[in-house]
């Protein structure tokens, strides 16, 4: 059975191979000319910092696209790889040669969903090695480890994504017994998800970390910190989001801060130091909600874990219809 | 070694007219005794048709006793059906091919020729009945 | 004498269409049954079923000693060849033969290649290049390959010219010869001509149901074509089974399925033919109680 996957399945692979070295090539090339020229602007820009800075940004301003592949492969290895996995089966008719030998369903289905999803683990994987590598130099000038570029392409997250993928390539093929519909619900499915996830899920894998400070003052969090909110909170617990300016501020404040407020539409940050003073005066804290960078690897591991659930799931749905559906 | 033919829509069963084939094959000297019939497999490879058919004319020749199933080996000829010898056939043959060029000549058609014959069988045959 | 096939009420429903009602069969091991019926009868739904790529909606089904099922002892004893002839277009015969070797615990390889030599198929061309008569041939040696015990071909046939289709019956009757009584064919197709040859069992659909079923010989010597002039019929309606019956101004043709000896002298008794039998029997739903009245040249 392995060796019908193998027959069926080389040339597409041969082809992942070549493609993966070529990437492989170009990213490892690049990669060690930018350590190399990191080195020399050290000893260029010795003791100067803002020499330091500057240099770094245009070392690392090239190929600065590379990553993106590592987004895009998942979704590829579904689209290609997992749709038609059964779809194209069903539809040429295949399935009545295959489901003819000696072979149970399950078999079939485990073995060569088996090797694939093993296959998509291991393209994800390969890239995202690939990119975390590349990206030592860029990742150590970020301010946020949880930039898409930083969190989605790099790290483990991208063996997960890629697993999910091919098992919902897999499991809308076998719903939809066609190639075209399947590949329409992994672009769908696939991107819709992501976005879900990465926009309402994973700020809250853990509950963030509040601190609160003078607002007079300001606070900056240690490392490569998440923001996921800041404002200025009171004693009750009314919440004022950063960035209203002096509009929105009216009802809330005390009647004495209210008289403070600047007036017109564009307001200089300093002009709104009294109005903090006063605020403060009253009971009012900064706070600001925010990620710490140490996270950055459970996060990692939460969300690789929650996509490779999702393929499980995806995997289960389509043995029970493999098993029990007409051919 | 013999071929067969089996005609579907001859109204004669196929099994009969395998076992009709074998008998001619007999009288005319295409088999003889001591030859091996064909194996019903080769029999079907190239007829087309169901292996009992000919598994049930091969039972009908060995009632008869004209062949015999040896284990292991196949079906071979026992014996000729009772008649002249091979040869006879060819020569009456040829007398009859004359008879009918003669009677065309003289002006009958073959229903004409056929009812001429079977008066005369039966003629033969009362005759015979009488002796 | 053991039987192969026998089923009990078997039904298929897609949706609200039955595909096959209450069918009720047996099939002795050994026999060449052909599987006879009008376009949606259910006879590809019956192989299916039979096979194990269709699940029942009622009554049941036992192939070979037990249900179909996903087991790959019964998958091994089982050989299914589906009307589309199914064959991974990109590989060659020879990729088939492997994959079929990967596949199955017995499989006879050395029967493929010889079969397909000497059919003069070539092993190493894409099969999708191949005409439809050398594919059905690959197909069939493929199947024959598994050396099953029951061999279900839908309509394998069909698309075949007049040669391809002698080469591909003669291949089958040649197997059936040397599996000695262990090998079970059930065979459907349009071809009267061609099963009367290859088959000794009869199965009939017509309208999803079952018309006729059993030993094509015995089936052929109960029912009797009877002619007389044109009457009332009703009395040998009372006695005997009247399949179809065809009148004109002054005969009365029927067909009849026989309940005892013809005892009216003004009908004259003639044999039927497989080919009759089939007609008959096909067109028996078109009319109640099973009887098609067909009324020619009659003047009003």
């Amino acid at each position: 059975m392995t060796w019908l996957v193998w027959r069926e399945y080389r040339a597409q692979g041969a082809i992942a191979f070549a493609l993966l070295a070529a990437f492989a090539a170009v990213i490892l090339v690049d990669g060690f000319a930018i350590a190399s020229h990191w080195h020399s602007i050290l000893l260029t820009c010795k003791g100067n910092s803002a020499c330091l800075h500057q240099q770094q940004l245009l070392a690392i301003g090239l190929l600065s696209d590379l990553p993106y592949v590592s987004l895009i492969v998942p979704a590829i290895v579904g689209l290609l790889w997992g749709a038609p996995l059964v779809a194209h089966e069903l539809e040429s008719r295949t399935t009545d040669f295959a489901w003819a030998q000696s072979v149970t369903r399950t078999r079939w289905l485990v073995v060569k969903a088996g090797w694939l999803l093993l296959a998509a683990a291991a393209c994800g994987g390969a890239v995202a090695a690939l990119v975390t590598w590349w990206s030592g130099p860029s990742n150590a000038m970020q301010a946020n480890a949880f930039g898409p570029v930083q969190f989605d392409a790099q790290g483990i997250v991208p063996v997960g994504y890629a697993v999910f993928a091919m098992a919902l390539g897999i499991a809308a093929g076998t719903v939809a017994r066609r190639t075209l519909p399947a590949i329409a619900v992994v672009l769908g499915g696939f991107i819709g998800l992501r976005l879900v996830i990465s926009d309402f899920l994973r700020p809250h894998y853990i509950p963030a970390v509040t601190a609160y400070y003078k607002l007079t003052g300001s606070f900056t969090p240690p490392g490569q910190a998440w923001y996921l909110s800041q404002g200025a909170i009171s004693k009750t617990g009314v919440v004022l989001p950063q960035g209203l300016g002096s509009l929105g501020l009216g009802n809330v404040l005390p009647a004495s801060c209210q008289k403070l407020l600047p007036t017109g539409v564009l307001v200089k940050a300093s002009s709104m130091n009294a109005v903090y003073s006063c605020m403060q005066a009253h009971g009012w804290r900064g706070f600001t909600a925010y990620q710490p960078g140490g996270r950055y690897w459970t996060f990692q591991g939460i969300e690789t874990g929650i996509y490779v659930l999702l393929a499980a799931a995806l995997i289960a749905v389509t043995f029970a219809i493999v098993r029990r559906r007409d051919a | 070694m013999i071929s067969f033919r089996v005609d579907g829509r001859s109204g004669e069963p196929p099994y009969l007219q395998i076992v009709r084939q074998v008998r001619q094959a007999l009288r005319m000297g295409v088999l003889d005794v001591g030859d091996q019939l064909p194996s019903v497999r080769e029999v079907v490879a190239a007829v087309a048709i169901n292996p009992n058919t000919v598994l049930k004319a091969y039972r009908d020749l060995e009632r008869e006793g004209l062949v015999e199933a040896r284990a292991g080996q196949g079906t071979f000829v026992r014996a000729r059906p009772p008649g002249p010898p091979p040869g006879t056939h060819s020569r009456l043959g040829r007398s009859l091919a004359r008879w009918v060029r003669e009677a065309r000549e003289a002006g009958l058609d073959e229903e004409s020729m056929e009812s001429l014959l079977r008066i005369t069988l039966q003629a033969d045959r009362e005759s015979e009945e009488i002796a | 004498m053991s039987t192969a096939i026998e089923t009990h009420d078997l039904s298929k429903r897609y949706g609200r269409v039955s595909a096959l009602s209450e069918c009720t069969v047996t099939v002795p091991e050994g026999a060449v049954c052909a599987l006879v019926g009008p376009n949606g009868a259910g006879k590809t739904t019956l192989l299916r079923l039979l096979a194990g790529l269709a699940r029942p909606t009622g009554g049941t089904a036992c192939v070979l000693d037990g249900a179909p099922r996903q087991d790959p002892g019964f998958l091994a004893e089982i050989g299914f060849l589906a009307q589309e002839i199914p064959l991974y277009r990109r590989f060659t015969a020879e990729d088939h033969i492997q994959i079929g070797a990967h596949m199955n615990p017995r499989w006879d390889a050395s029967l493929v290649r010889t079969r397909l030599a000497e059919l003069r198929i070539p092993l190493d061309q894409r099969v999708g290049t191949l005409s439809g008569g050398q594919r059905a041939q690959v197909a069939l040696a493929l199947t024959l390959a598994k050396r099953p015990r029951l061999l279900l071909l839908d309509e394998p046939v069909a698309a075949l010219d007049p040669l391809a289709r002698r080469h591909f019956l003669a291949t089958l009757t040649a197997a059936v010869a040397e599996a000695a009584g262990g090998l079970t064919v059930v065979l459907s197709s349009h071809l009267v001509i061609d099963l009367e040859r290859v088959c000794d069992h009869l199965i009939l659909l017509a309208a999803s149901r079952v018309q006729l079923c059993g030993d094509i010989d015995t089936l052929l010597a109960q029912h009797k074509v009877l002619v007389g002039p044109r009457k009332d019929t009703a009395p040998i309606e009372r006695t005997h089974e009247v399949v179809q019956t065809v009148t004109t101004a002054r005969q009365s043709t029927l067909l009849v399925r026989l309940n005892g000896p013809v005892i009216d002298p003004a009908y004259q008794t003639e044999d039927v033919t497989f080919e009759e039998l089939v007609l008959a029997y096909m067109g028996a739903d078109e009319a109640a109680a099973g009887r098609h009245l067909t009324t020619v040249g009659e003047h009003s």
